[in-house]
């Protein structure tokens, strides 16, 4: 994927790149609004990660000149003041995703992959498949190499949420904003205590475990 | 209703003063008029008086008491008893005239001589005499100065009644007029409390030159208000700013770090615990923050139904696996598949119950019951009780302040933050939070 970086602190912003670049992205990284407007304008990029408060133009007014001129590019904001007002203001602007400082890079990386690949058309499917799992979403039933597997609704709603977003990292941030509907850190192992419940239903009875855990990230489902 | 709007409207100041000043009118009026007529009534009794002593003259200018026999008898053939009674007790015992002055238990008074008797009406002034061994006697009728008293309640009733009702209509109109703009002011005032400094009150040019000044006062105050409010707001994003991009690169050097270390060597577990650290800062950050815009108001603006049944029953489960792991059971008396809605931002809602909830699990102890508890009747009621040790009476307002922990809990994690939070949500959704003994135990209220 082709990134850019608009972030004015310059340790924060090349770690950032360093980070992307690792994982196999082609990163380009700016340090103030007025060049980021420019940069983002006079290329093509599949994610943007803009920093609410920068030199010569603030974030919000570049995403919002940005969509101005009908430019749709998926916009990630990274924020320090992380309060309601501040979410709300950025999702106005324009913005699609939100991460307060600090973040870990995990969560950063998990939640570029998601922005990319949002679908630009909903597809309704009506049954989800990793490896011999699937899972029915109009009756309901989730089977693994034929056998039903029982679940309560909201480990049915935290597999679903995982099927959907197959192969890619779900951090624990965005499966309480997902799969709960909670953007806020409820200080809890809510998510934790349920994969682990869903593991051992889906996963434990057989060879293959398909929930995978991705260190200092998040989860996937791989198959 | 009726009653409660015009125990308002009296209260009203204009109103007030124009009561009071045509009170003040009616008064002075009623004495100058009363002072008139106590003049004009000694003047004309003094007349009659003189009148009197006159005629008495007359009679006495008689040679003798034949005479004055003839005159009173002639004089009273002419004169109406109505206005004049005449009255000569002869010395043969004879009573020449038009009246008599007879005696009886109750004293003199005067009987006519006429032929139909009638009793004399209304009121009389006499002058008694002894003439030539005989006693005359003259009375002139008073009704004059009765009918004074008519002539000047007739004054009374239209000079001051017309102008008692134009100024108490003048003073109602005036003081729906001041009461209009005076809710200008009010409406102004209660829109800053609510968080909306922008609020200016619409001065008008009828307006009155004190309510103006008043208002243009208040306009001012907002104005400084705001400014402050949004240099407060710059500053604190200035610090927020400045602080947390060393705790980003931390963060981020860590995350480094923690990805070349083996998680499970000593340095391994190092990192992850300085994670942990930094994230602690960084939430006690976040919560000041939080708190100081919650406590600016300026959120209602983003106010939406929120389910709150919903949000309970969310939040209720989110929380059961670490009471389960506390030994401790939480219930969450709900009404299944309900829908209890209150204005307001979902997120912070669910911050605050969750605050709660962290504050009972953290505080009740193992092995305790929490029970969150949503009713509607008339009033939306949110109740989270628990059964631990509780919090002394005289501590219940001091934790509500930021940063204020009980000292039994200084040890606890947790960082001071999430019941001011609570107490800052609740103010900004107009609830009223109440901390109550559950007997034992601590007992939460919010009303909506």
């Amino acid at each position: 994927m082709k990134l850019l970086v608009i972030e004015d602190d310059t340790t924060t912003g090349t770690y950032i790149a360093r980070g992307l670049r690792e994982e196999g992205h082609v990163v380009d990284l700016v340090h103030d609004g007025r060049s980021g407007l420019i940069q983002a304008t006079s290329q093509e990029y599949d994610v943007l990660v803009v920093d609410r408060m920068l030199p010569e133009l603030d974030g919000l007014g570049l995403v919002k000149t940005l969509r101005g001129t009908g430019n749709r590019v998926p916009v990630l904001f990274l924020t320090a003041m992380g309060s309601v007002e501040d979410r709300i203001g950025g999702l106005n602007a324009g913005g699609d995703d939100y991460l307060v400082k600090p973040f870990a890079f995990g969560e950063l990386s998990a939640r570029v992959q998601a922005l990319a690949r949002r679908p630009q058309t909903v597809v309704q499917d009506t049954s989800l498949r990793a490896g011999d799992l699937e899972m029915d979403l109009l009756s309901r039933k989730v089977t693994r190499g034929g056998i039903e597997i029982d679940l309560l609704p909201r480990e049915f709603a935290l597999l679903e949420y995982l099927l959907r977003r197959k192969g890619r990292v779900q951090t624990r941030t965005m499966l309480l904003e997902g799969v709960w509907d909670i953007s806020f850190d409820p200080m809890t192992n809510v998510v934790e205590t349920h994969v682990s419940r869903l593991r051992a239903k889906v996963d434990k009875p057989f060879d293959v475990a398909l929930i995978q855990t991705v260190r200092g990230a998040g989860y996937r489902i791989e198959g | 209703m009726k009653k409660a709007r015009w125990n308002r409207a009296w209260r009203s100041m204009p109103l007030r003063l124009a009561v009071l000043l045509v009170l003040l009118f009616s008064t002075v009026s009623l004495l100058s008029l009363a002072a008139s007529y106590a003049v004009t009534r000694a003047t004309f009794e003094q007349a009659i008086r003189d009148d009197l002593a006159q005629d008495m003259a007359g009679f006495r200018a008689a040679p003798n008491a034949g005479a004055v026999a003839l005159l009173v008898e002639a004089e009273s053939r002419e004169t109406d008893p109505s206005r004049l009674i005449l009255s000569y007790l002869a010395p043969s015992g004879r009573i020449f005239g038009n009246g008599a002055i007879a005696r009886d238990g109750e004293g003199y008074h005067l009987v006519s001589l006429r032929e139909d008797r009638a009793e004399f009406q209304g009121q009389y002034l006499a002058l008694s005499a002894a003439l030539y061994g005989g006693r005359l006697t003259i009375a002139r009728s008073r009704a004059e100065v009765a009918a004074l008293g008519t002539v000047f309640l007739n004054i009374l009733w239209i000079s001051l009644l017309p102008t008692v009702l134009i100024a108490l209509s003048g003073g109602l109109v005036l003081a729906r007029r001041s009461k209009r703009h005076v809710e200008v002011i009010r409406a102004t005032l209660d829109d800053l409390t609510s968080g909306d400094l922008s609020a200016r009150a619409q001065i008008g040019p009828r307006w009155s030159d004190d309510l103006m000044r008043i208002g243009e006062t208040l306009n001012q105050m907002a104005a400084a208000q705001e400014r402050s409010v949004t240099t407060l707001r710059q500053v604190s994003s200035d610090i927020a700013h400045d602080l947390k991009t060393p705790v980003q690169r931390v963060s981020l050097q860590l995350d480094e770090l923690a990805r070349e270390v083996d998680p499970d060597s000593d340095a391994g577990r190092l990192v992850i615990q300085t994670q942990n650290e930094v994230a602690q800062i960084a939430s006690v950050f976040d919560a000041l923050l939080q708190l100081a815009q919650v406590e600016s108001g300026t959120l209602r603006e983003a106010f939406n139904p929120v389910d709150l049944a919903a949000l309970c029953r969310t939040l209720c489960e989110v929380y059961q696996p670490q009471a389960l792991a506390q030994d401790q059971v939480l219930n969450c008396n709900v009404p299944e598949a309900a829908h209890i809605t209150v204005h307001g931002e979902r997120t912070l809602l669910g911050q605050m119950l969750a605050n709660i909830l962290q504050n009972a699990l953290r505080h009740a102890g193992p092995g305790a019951t929490i029970a969150v508890t949503l009713e509607t009747q008339g009033k939306t009621r949110l109740t989270v009780t628990d059964n631990g040790p509780g919090i002394p009476a005289a501590e219940r307002v001091r934790v509500l302040e930021r940063l204020y922990r009980l000292d039994r809990s200084r040890n606890t994690r947790g960082n001071g933050l999430g019941l001011s939070l609570v107490a800052a949500v609740a103010r900004l959704h107009e609830a009223e939070l109440t901390l109550a003994d559950a007997d034992p135990g601590l007992r939460i209220t919010l009303t909506f």
